[in-house]
């Protein structure tokens, strides 16, 4: 009885550890430019809408990952276009940004941080794929871009377009 | 004290101020094919050849989806912080002052002085264009929108980048709605390459074109090739655009004895005051240089905008 008590108490302490490891994991892949992003059409004045692809083991994960990849993507790289959708420009057109802006972007791109008033998922749009071990998951997101270049100029991470001037 | 104290915030206030670049001003025009192809054009004479001569005032007063495209390009612009000059309100306004000037006179029943330039002078004038066009495209039910925005810098005429693309087909979307989506869709890229423009500009100088002109039978009794010790008069301008320029930067694609065309000349956004300059104020500066001992040039520097400037040398 003791044994099946104490292996539900180390089962229950490792649900949240394993969570937060595949969160992790999942950060790290966004850093590593690990997710697929391209365009979902056209959107309204001031926003993108991307389809973004976020790759874990868990689909759950994958998803969440999604808001903060688009993100992500917007920022440093850009999309493609085709079938009537415009292709973008990444917003930082200074390659080494997100290493020069690395305390910046820490925190932004953290769990919970500033991205997320950016981004929000269109529902209904989620497609899950099993590719191998882990899921692939595609989600549509709308940016908000012109707020998200504001607060990124604010920040000194792009200039303006009048700066100087 | 609290007046030299004051004195150094206000210098300091002023500098902070004179300090910025001078902003160029944007304005949208419908290209030429445009205008042509919607009927917006009069056909002139021109040595025996018809041409065909857009007519902006009638685009702008008869077609509404260039209303809506121009408010809509303006809207984005504004929203980057940089409002468009109207077109509409310009040539308004041209015929506004050329109605006002044509009715003052003094109490002596004298008119306005004004030369024939000054007549030419008086068009609608910005520094980039951005020249829009649009064609509707019909695919049985189904049509879609080809879209070009290409700015131009109105002095060197160079292009400085494009946005085109052409929407996706659609069955019930009508022009304007079509039109709106592309300026919206197309904008970030256009602005990128307008950024790019201006960051290279604050790099390596203000492109301008620098025209140098000789009055016939001046005063002075120079011409291009008149020498000062071993250098001929072109080569005295020569080397002090090799000096004054950012990193040597300019080319003469022609000169003769009375003529001197440079392009591409990068002039500095500030002189060595920190005050901020322009095509204007870079050619007053040469003038300067002119009219000094040995040379003792006279001449007349014309405006031509931030971008191109004439000196006309032998006289004022």
């Amino acid at each position: 009885m003791k044994k099946i008590l104490f292996s539900l108490l180390a089962f229950v302490l490792c649900l949240p550890a394993s969570a937060g490891l595949r969160q992790k994991q999942a950060n790290r892949d966004t850093d590593q430019f690990r997710y697929e992003i391209e365009c979902a059409g056209n959107a309204i004045q001031g926003t993108y809408l991307v389809k973004v692809w976020s790759y874990s083991k868990k689909a759950s994960v994958a998803e969440n990952q999604c808001r903060k990849n688009a993100v992500h993507g917007v920022i440093f790289k850009g999309y493609g276009g085709g079938q009537g959708c415009v292709s973008q420009r990444p917003m930082a057109s200074n390659p080494g940004a997100e290493t020069q802006f690395e305390e910046y972007f820490k925190s932004f791109f953290a769990d919970g941080g500033e991205f997320q008033k950016y981004a929000s998922i269109m529902s209904g749009t989620t497609e899950t794929v099993k590719v191998g071990k882990e899921y692939k998951v595609g989600v549509v997101v709308s940016v908000r871009k012109d707020d998200l270049r504001k607060a990124l100029e604010a920040a000194g991470v792009i200039r303006g377009l009048n700066s100087g001037f | 004290m609290k007046r030299c104290i004051f004195s150094l915030a206000l210098a300091l206030v002023a500098l902070v101020a004179s300090a910025q670049i001078k902003k160029p001003e944007l304005m949208v025009i419908p290209s030429d094919v445009w205008c042509i192809n919607n009927g917006y054009y009069t056909e002139v004479e021109n040595l025996g050849t018809i041409v065909k001569v857009p007519n902006y005032k009638q685009a702008l007063q008869e077609n509404m989806g260039l209303k809506l495209a121009i408010a809509k390009l303006n809207d984005l612009m504004a929203e980057r912080g940089f409002p468009l000059k109207s077109m509409e309100q310009e040539l308004k306004n041209l015929e506004q002052r050329r109605m006002e000037d044509n009715l003052t006179t003094s109490k002596a029943g004298n008119d306005l002085a004004e030369s024939p330039l000054d007549e030419v002078a008086r068009t609608a004038k910005c520094d980039i264009i951005l020249e829009l066009s649009w064609d509707v495209k019909d695919m049985g039910p189904k049509h879609s929108l080809s879209y070009i925005l290409e700015g131009r810098d109105a002095y060197t005429s160079k292009s400085i980048g494009a946005a085109s693309g052409t929407g996706a087909p659609s069955f019930t979307a009508d022009v304007d709605v079509l039109l709106e989506e592309a300026i919206v869709a197309n904008m970030d890229n256009f602005n990128n390459r307008l950024q790019a423009h201006f960051e290279e500009m604050q790099t390596i100088g203000r492109e301008i074109s620098l025209d140098i002109k000789v009055f016939a039978n001046n005063e002075a009794g120079i011409d291009l090739e008149t020498e000062f010790g071993d250098d001929e008069l072109i080569d005295v301008i020569n080397n002090w655009l090799q000096l004054n320029t950012v990193q040597g930067r300019f080319s003469m694609p022609y000169a003769s004895e009375n003529v001197a065309n440079f392009t591409q000349v990068r002039i500095p956004v500030y002189d060595e005051r920190g005050r901020a300059i322009d095509a204007n104020g870079f050619a007053k500066s040469l003038a300067k240089v002119l009219k000094k001992e040995p040379y003792n040039i006279p001449s007349k520097v014309m405006v031509k905008g931030l971008g191109r400037a004439v000196i006309i040398l032998g006289e004022k």
